[in-house]
């Protein structure tokens, strides 16, 4: 029994000790699940109107077809296409285009040939909330970029 | 000289991880978990397939991910055959350890698998921390008798016993509840974690009520949740909301030192995480498996009190009835 108690000790330091990686070794600190660093929610918000974004990318196809672009369609998380794509080009940024476009290709016959980003923005006002639409942002993929 | 001070840490240290614990409150956890993983939490066959399918390259390798294309090259093992293949023996072995059948190898494999899957889905640039310490939990349950009771394992012993063995007292083990008692710990660790990173990062700033409002209103509207929408309206109570998660997260590891106590904690973080589904769809449900069973099998004596209190009392109640009717 006291063997097995130093076994189960040192696994019990092990667990929690490994959870000090993601901590001090920082370019590792994304990659090392289920050992992680727990820093959430931790950015702040200055007094004043709250509103937030809320965005879709269009697909159009050359036969005309419309996908909306969404995790699943892409491969990949919400997260990274709220990252890489959605934000980006939101903020006018059409560098992400072509890649996206790329991506989206790999493995169809009727190629994605124009994105489409649309928006809408939500504003907690004293009487409620407000929504305002976007401008919509443009990107075809033949013709380089236009608004 | 130095040795009794060292052997007096010693016994504190066994005294705190290894008391002598009903091993039924483990096997209960034990099946509450893998009932939970497998018929709540598993892994989506299709979404793990589409990303392999979808993506010829990892983004953000996983550590478990990298160490195994180090060992099987990835166009053997990251291919939705294998992927498939490895689903369905996680799901066996998560039956068995459900069950009890060969049960801390059959929890090692389940878990293995299930960590595969979820280090899998983590290497494409996103990670969430619903999974970790529920993940972690079911591997401990492997190093624990959490077959020793409730288990096709205990039942075959008991076959295999002497017939004129007739000892069947309810089991009890040194080793029944540390599991429990890290998984508290390491709940301490996060939340300070997470609290104390607020506090670095923004200071009171944080507790201004416009940020939980922000955070809330672009979730809750995202994910169709009315109640955080109303929420994002409601400046006063985001404040007093935004105090109650910085106390709650800074000092759950109080509960660490006051055993009494750590039922309300327990109580405050469900009641948390509750909250933050329900207005903002932060779906935390492996916390709220977790923290519903140190809440039962940690410090169970709270509840045995009660339930005893309750029934003194109803049968006290009984007993002046029948007196009155009688008399």
């Amino acid at each position: 029994m006291p063997q097995r108690k130093t076994l189960i000790s040192i696994v019990i330091l092990l667990v929690i000790g490994l959870h000090a990686v993601p901590v001090l070794y920082h370019s590792e600190r994304g990659t090392l699940w289920p050992f992680m660093q727990w820093a959430m929610y931790k950015n702040s918000r200055r007094p004043g109107p709250i509103d937030v974004h809320q965005r879709r990318i269009l697909a159009i196809t050359s036969q005309g077809q419309t996908d909306t672009v969404t995790p699943h369609l892409l491969g990949l998380s919400i997260t990274v296409l709220k990252q890489r794509y959605l934000s980006t080009i939101g903020t006018g940024d059409l560098s992400p285009a072509p890649e996206l476009i790329e991506r989206l290709n790999r493995h169809r016959d009727d190629p994605v040939v124009e994105l489409r980003l649309e928006g809408e923005t939500f504003t907690v006002t004293d009487t409620g909330i407000v929504r305002t639409d976007d401008p919509v942002v443009t990107y075809r993929a033949d013709l380089s970029r236009s608004r | 000289m130095s040795f009794t001070p060292v052997s007096r840490w010693i016994d504190r240290w066994n005294a705190y991880w290894f008391p002598p614990t009903p091993t039924l409150h483990l096997a209960v956890c034990r099946i509450v978990a893998v009932a939970a993983q497998l018929f709540w939490f598993f892994p989506d066959l299709d979404e793990h397939k589409n990303l392999l399918v979808k993506n010829p390259e990892f983004i953000e390798p996983q550590l478990i991910v990298r160490a195994i294309s180090a060992i099987v090259p990835r166009e053997v093992f990251f291919t939705p055959d294998a992927f498939t293949f490895l689903y369905w023996v996680t799901f066996v072995a998560g039956i068995a350890a459900l069950v009890g059948f060969f049960t801390r190898t059959s929890l090692f494999v389940f878990c293995a698998g299930t960590w595969i899957f979820i280090a899998h889905l983590f290497s494409y640039g996103d990670r969430h921390h619903t999974e970790a310490l529920f993940g972690i939990f079911l591997m401990l349950l492997a190093f624990a008798p959490s077959g020793e009771s409730l288990s096709v394992d205990a039942l075959i012993r008991r076959r295999r016993r002497p017939a004129n063995d007739v000892s069947d007292a309810p089991g009890t083990s040194e080793m029944a509840i540390w599991p429990l008692k890290v998984i508290h710990v390491l709940f301490a660790l996060s939340y300070f974690s997470a609290g104390i990173s607020k506090l670095l990062h923004s200071g009171v700033r944080w507790l201004n009520g416009y940020t939980l409002q922000g955070h809330t209103f672009g979730d809750a509207l995202e994910r169709g949740h009315p109640l955080g929408i109303w929420l994002a309206q409601q400046h006063s109570l985001a404040v007093a909301l935004s105090v109650f998660t910085i106390l709650l997260e800074v000092f759950f590891f109080v509960s660490l030192f006051l055993p009494r106590w750590a039922p309300l904690f327990f109580l405050g973080a469900l009641a948390f995480q509750v909250g933050l589904f329900a207005t903002a769809g932060y779906d935390f449900f492996q916390h709220m498996v977790l923290l519903t069973l140190l809440l039962f099998f940690l410090y169970p004596e709270w509840w045995r009190s009660w339930l005893s209190s309750r029934i003194t009392a109803d049968e006290d109640v009984a007993r002046i009835e029948a007196r009155v009717e009688s008399g």
